[in-house]
């Protein structure tokens, strides 16, 4: 496996059924230990995307790559690479856990000895060494999530892709989940996630990528993401004290646009406006608040939030979708 | 009209395949009276053909009942469980009993149909030969009917109980072939004597339909040997079924009355975990303890075949054990009475029930052990999961089948002391008893293929189980009631053709049973059953490589 590049990458990558395009021209990448929020509407290609890079679906056209190794040509490679967690659980009855999790590991070739050992090691990882002994049937759907999470990562693959590994858990399992996912990218894992719980995606994810029918709409960091969305990004001054708010207004009105609005907020002690201005120009409006003594505590840009990103997004699709 | 007969058999009927169904029955039964229909102008005034036919007719329909009709109940109720929609439709303002009652409508009215389909031409052969059937065709279409509404209300029953769509479908079929034959036992055994026990033994055999089918079509009553017996059966079948059905039809009005989704599984302590005691007693009295925490599975050993034993309720190591036991007794049991002179058979009669019992081993197990090879993958969303294993296609088809052979070479082989046994008391029989052997191998193998074709192609394991049994009742014993028929309206060369197709024919002819004796089947049977097992192979090859590659 190369150590530079991406671990997983897609290229252009199409898929058509009859008429119908599923995927359009569909350009990712994650790079080791990355974690990749994988967001959209229902149908909007996310199951597609998936199915291509585990080696269950073929591309029409483009082209898809896990560690360097082409996911159609090489379905097989693959397989060891990636651990797969679909959104269904995939149980067998009349099987313990252990058992489960041993069937997996011998599919995949692991050694007996090594397979016992690992077994144990994975639903420690994933939190479920007291499930061992237990029927899978019985399993509550938070306890069936930790062993699929188990399941994936048998065969210590280098990229997991986790279909919904959040849905349906409790806040206390989904926070576990979180650091579940953080620690596995920490260990040097690539993770893509898809999940319906935005904010809960945010507080992981490296990059995101938003699709709708099919196509790539907004894709990179959450920062990136909001200015592929808009030009404007939203600036917050943070003051020591509420009395000064007013003053602060007043010295970065020229340093702002005509139209921006300044709002003060003085339960926070900030100041917020939205600009378009390049770093270098906001670079002065600091220096003028800091040159008018003004007692300025940060000035930072406020991080889009992923709920309305994807909102955003979804509005300008269903806006296209009326139009077409 | 209540919701779910709407969805369950109204929109059943739209399906294509509910049409098909019911045209290739009418075009079944249409082609068995043309065989009949007088070429000349000489009528049978007798109407011996003609209730040839209509014996052969009501048996087929019998055996269609008793192999077709539970699949769909069976699964009815747990997988609605499993699906959780068992929850909205307890949750809705339905009571238990008009969800019940929309179950048992949804299935009889069904069945209703299919049977309605048949009743021309059942009339049209019924009138053309005068025969002598007790009260004519219409009492054999409520006895049918009558039997419907028994095991639908058995297998309802079943389904509110089970946990999972295979257990629901081994047992209720389990439960119906011993709700058709045990009855009959007790009577067949007390023959000749003149007691209490006899008549109770007489009403008890009336809670299976065979009895009143057999009395319907004018032939005598198990174990009487030919001989007229006070008959009635008809009567007592209708008033019993009727009681039988009622019972387990409130039985399950209470299941879904209380809380049916109220209950986990336990989870068993592990042998491991127990006392020292416990585990020396379970030690005893366990060869393989079912609590025992199994070992890892071998690297040599297939994957997919050790799960598929661990993932059946039968397939766990205890029960296998058990059931190759009951059948080593069975067969040693049924020699050792012969031999003593307990039952005055001889040697052929004592051979054909030994095939008859493997058979019926084969025909109940098989379809429940290799419908739901892929099926059951496919329906519960672990298929993709094997799919995304490094497995090639053919360890898992290989795995999947070895399941189902062991179980299936295990049994036959549980039965073999029987033949030693024979052997033992006629050393000519060497050469014969092979050949039996040989068409039991060929029976498994080929019974095999049929399921897990089917399981192949359909996406429910109740569906392809069905369509399994459909096909195995129609080749294996369908084929059979042929027999009934030789002489009149089928000659002897007619009866041999069609047998050839049957590997349970030709297992009943090599060991000279009554009845198939004169039919000369081997080795043309083998080549057939052999070429056609060849055939489903490649099939299941073919479609299960295109079900595992990517979309």
């Amino acid at each position: 496996m190369p150590n530079d590049g991406p671990v997983i990458e897609t290229r252009n990558l199409t898929k058509k059924y009859g008429s119908f395009v599923a995927l359009d021209s569909l350009s990712i990448a994650v790079d080791k230990g990355q974690i990749l929020g994988f967001i959209g509407p229902n149908g909007a290609g996310k199951t597609t995307t998936i199915k291509i890079l585990v080696g269950l679906s073929r591309p029409t056209s483009g082209t898809a790559t896990v560690a360097g190794i082409d996911c159609a040509k090489d379905a097989r490679k693959i397989k060891r690479l990636l651990g797969y967690m679909p959104d269904t659980f995939g149980s067998y009855d009349n099987m313990r856990v252990g058992e489960y999790l041993d069937f997996f590991g011998a599919a995949y070739g692991l050694g007996r000895r090594d397979r016992v050992k690992r077994v144990d090691e994975v639903l420690e990882t994933a939190g479920a060494g007291k499930f061992k002994d237990l029927f899978v049937e019985s399993l509550s759907h938070g306890m069936k999530q930790r062993v699929a999470i188990a399941r994936t990562l048998l065969h210590d693959p280098v990229a997991l892709i986790l279909d919904e590994p959040a849905n349906g858990l409790d806040p206390q399992a989904r926070i576990e989940m979180r650091g579940l996912l953080l620690d596995l990218a920490a260990r040097g894992k690539t993770l893509i996630v898809t999940s319906h719980i935005l904010p809960e995606l945010a507080r992981i994810c490296d990059r995101c990528a938003i699709i709708t029918r099919g196509k790539l709409r907004a894709y990179g960091t959450l920062a990136e993401i909001g200015r592929q969305l808009s030009q404007m990004r939203t600036i917050e001054v943070l003051l020591a004290t509420d009395r000064e708010l007013d003053r602060a207004v007043e010295v970065l009105r020229p340093h702002v646009e005509e139209k921006s609005e300044l709002t003060a907020h003085p339960a926070e002690y900030a100041v917020r406006f939205r600009t378009a201005k390049p770093d270098e120009e906001l670079a002065a409006a600091l220096a003028a608040l800091v040159g008018a003594k003004l007692p300025v505590t940060q000035f930072r840009e406020v991080q889009t939030d992923l709920e309305e990103a994807f909102m955003t997004v979804a509005r300008s699709d269903d806006d296209a979708g009326a139009k077409a | 009209m209540n919701p779910i007969i709407r969805r369950e058999l109204l929109e059943l009927l739209r399906t294509p395949k509910a049409i098909a169904a019911q045209i290739a029955l009418a075009v079944a039964c249409a082609l068995l009276v043309l065989l009949r229909w007088p070429a000349s102008g000489v009528s049978d005034l007798g109407g011996a053909r003609s209730l040839q036919v209509l014996r052969v007719f009501g048996y087929g329909l019998l055996a269609g009942i008793l192999f077709l009709v539970p699949a769909f109940p069976a699964t009815s109720i747990v997988r609605e469980r499993i699906k959780g929609t068992l929850a909205l439709l307890l949750n809705s303002p339905m009571t238990p009993l008009s969800i019940y009652l929309g179950k048992l409508g949804g299935t009889l009215g069904f069945t209703s149909i299919l049977l309605a389909v048949t009743v021309p031409a059942a009339a049209a052969c019924y009138a053309l030969g005068g025969s002598s059937t007790s009260g004519g065709v219409a009492w054999l279409y409520v006895v049918l009917g009558v039997a419907t509404f028994q095991i639908t209300t058995l297998a309802l029953w079943i389904s509110s109980r089970a946990t999972s769509t295979d257990f629901a479908l081994r047992t209720t079929y389990g439960c119906v072939l011993a709700l058709a034959l045990l009855p009959l036992a007790p009577y067949w055994a007390l023959q000749g004597e003149a007691s209490d026990l006899l008549d109770v033994a007489a009403w008890l055999r009336c809670l299976s339909p065979v009895p009143a089918v057999m009395e319907v079509l004018g032939h005598a009553a198990v174990g009487t040997h030919g001989l007229g017996d006070a008959g009635g059966a008809i009567g007592k079948f209708v008033v019993l079924a009727l009681v039988f059905g009622l019972v387990f039809a409130w039985a399950t009005v209470a299941q879904l009355r209380g809380r049916p989704l109220d209950r986990s599984r336990a989870a068993g302590v592990m042998t491991q975990d127990r006392s020292t005691g416990s585990q020396i007693f379970r030690r005893l009295f366990f060869l393989v303890d079912p609590q025992r925490r199994s070992a890892s599975m071998p690297l040599l050993v297939n994957p997919v075949m050790l799960k598929e034993f661990r993932s059946r309720k039968f397939g766990r190591g205890h029960w296998t054990l058990r059931l190759i036991a009951l059948s080593a007794i069975l067969s040693l049991g049924l020699c050792t009475a012969a031999a003593e002179g307990a039952i005055g058979w001889g040697i052929e009669i004592i051979g054909g029930a030994l095939v008859l019992l493997q058979t019926a081993i084969l025909i109940l197990f098989t379809p429940s052990l290799a419908a739901g090879l892929i099926s059951t993958e496919r329906e519960n969303g672990s298929w993709q999961l094997l799919r995304m294993t490094p497995l090639s296609t053919g360890k898992i088809l290989r795995g999947k089948l070895l399941s189902v052979v062991w179980p299936l070479l295990l049994l036959l082989c549980a039965t073999l002391p029987g033949y030693v046994f024979l052997m033992t008391i006629k050393p000519e029989l060497g050469p014969q008893v092979a050949r039996v052997v040989v068409s039991l191998g060929l029976t498994a193998v080929f019974a095999m293929l049929v399921s897990a074709a089917a399981s192949c192609l359909f996406r429910t394991t109740a569906v392809a189980t069905a369509a399994a049994n459909l096909a195995l009742v129609g080749l294996c014993i369908g084929t059979l009631l042929a027999v009934i028929a030789r002489d009149a309206p089928f000659g002897k060369s007619t009866v041999e053709a069609i047998l050839t197709v049957n590997p349970v024919a030709a297992a009943l002819s090599a060991a000279e049973t009554p009845g198939f004796k004169d039919y000369d089947l081997i080795p043309l049977n083998w080549y057939v059953v052999g070429g056609a097992s060849a055939v489903l192979l490649l099939f299941v090859m073919v479609r299960t490589r295109r079900l595992s590659r990517p979309d």
